[in-house]
């Protein structure tokens, strides 16, 4: 449901605007039925806020009602490299024996160092 | 011939496919109960609220063959037809509900 503020508020005055000519159209028919006139439908002015508020509305919602995603498989993997899988966080190894080759290593003889550190 | 053969092969991201079309069914049921309201307010009886129903729909499948861009709705769909067609007639009923409530309303009592 993302969609900025400014679709919500469209919405809101498109629902405003339905609900002005509805109001307009009920009292179109009440001046009919005092004046005891036909009805031949409603004025032009009426219809077509009507339906440009219906058309507000329902852009409105659907700018509010979220993106479409890509629906090919592959989509959301083409930005990503091959690292990205090969990155498997059970095998790092913080301790290789490889630290051995430094210059600045220092060994660590006797066992009682290592129980100190647990 | 080896353009139909790739279309063919293509794997779909199934989540993104549902996602979609929860998408588009939200905005059609609220179009449904809209365009009735609309109706039942334009004072439209028999076959002319049918038309404006066909009206509504066809104007919606626009909108979101627009939202989607006339040229990658492909990457978002998978047929448009199927957009246009699906559930037709369930949300006619939504539309026939909110139709017939909002004439009496506006133009009965």
């Amino acid at each position: 449901m993302s969609g900025g503020i400014l679709y919500r508020i469209l919405v809101i005055v498109g629902f405003m605007s339905l609900f002005h000519s509805a109001y307009s159209a009920a009292q179109h028919r009440s001046y009919l039925r005092l004046n005891e006139l036909d009805f031949l439908g409603l004025p032009l002015d009426i219809s077509i806020q009507a339906i440009l508020s219906l058309y507000i509305i329902v852009y409105g919602i659907l700018q509010v009602s979220g993106t479409f995603k890509e629906i090919k498989a592959s989509a959301e993997l083409d930005n990503k490299s091959w690292g990205t899988f090969r990155n498997i966080p059970s095998f790092y190894m913080f301790a290789h024996r490889g630290k051995a080759f430094s210059k600045f290593y220092n060994p660590v003889m006797s066992k009682s160092y290592l129980e100190e550190v647990e | 011939m080896s353009n139909k053969n790739n279309s063919e092969n293509v794997a779909y991201n199934e989540l993104a496919i549902r996602y979609n079309l929860s998408v588009v069914e939200y905005v059609r049921t609220s179009m449904a109960a809209l365009s009735g309201c609309t109706a039942g307010l334009l004072g439209l009886t028999g076959l002319y609220g049918a038309a404006f129903y066909i009206f509504a729909v066809t104007s919606l499948w626009l909108m979101v063959l627009f939202k989607a861009g006339f040229k990658t709705w492909k990457s978002y769909f998978i047929s448009r037809k199927g957009l246009l067609t699906n559930g037709f007639f369930g949300h006619l009923f939504t539309y026939i509900l909110c139709w017939t409530f909002i004439y009496g309303m506006v133009h009965v009592y």
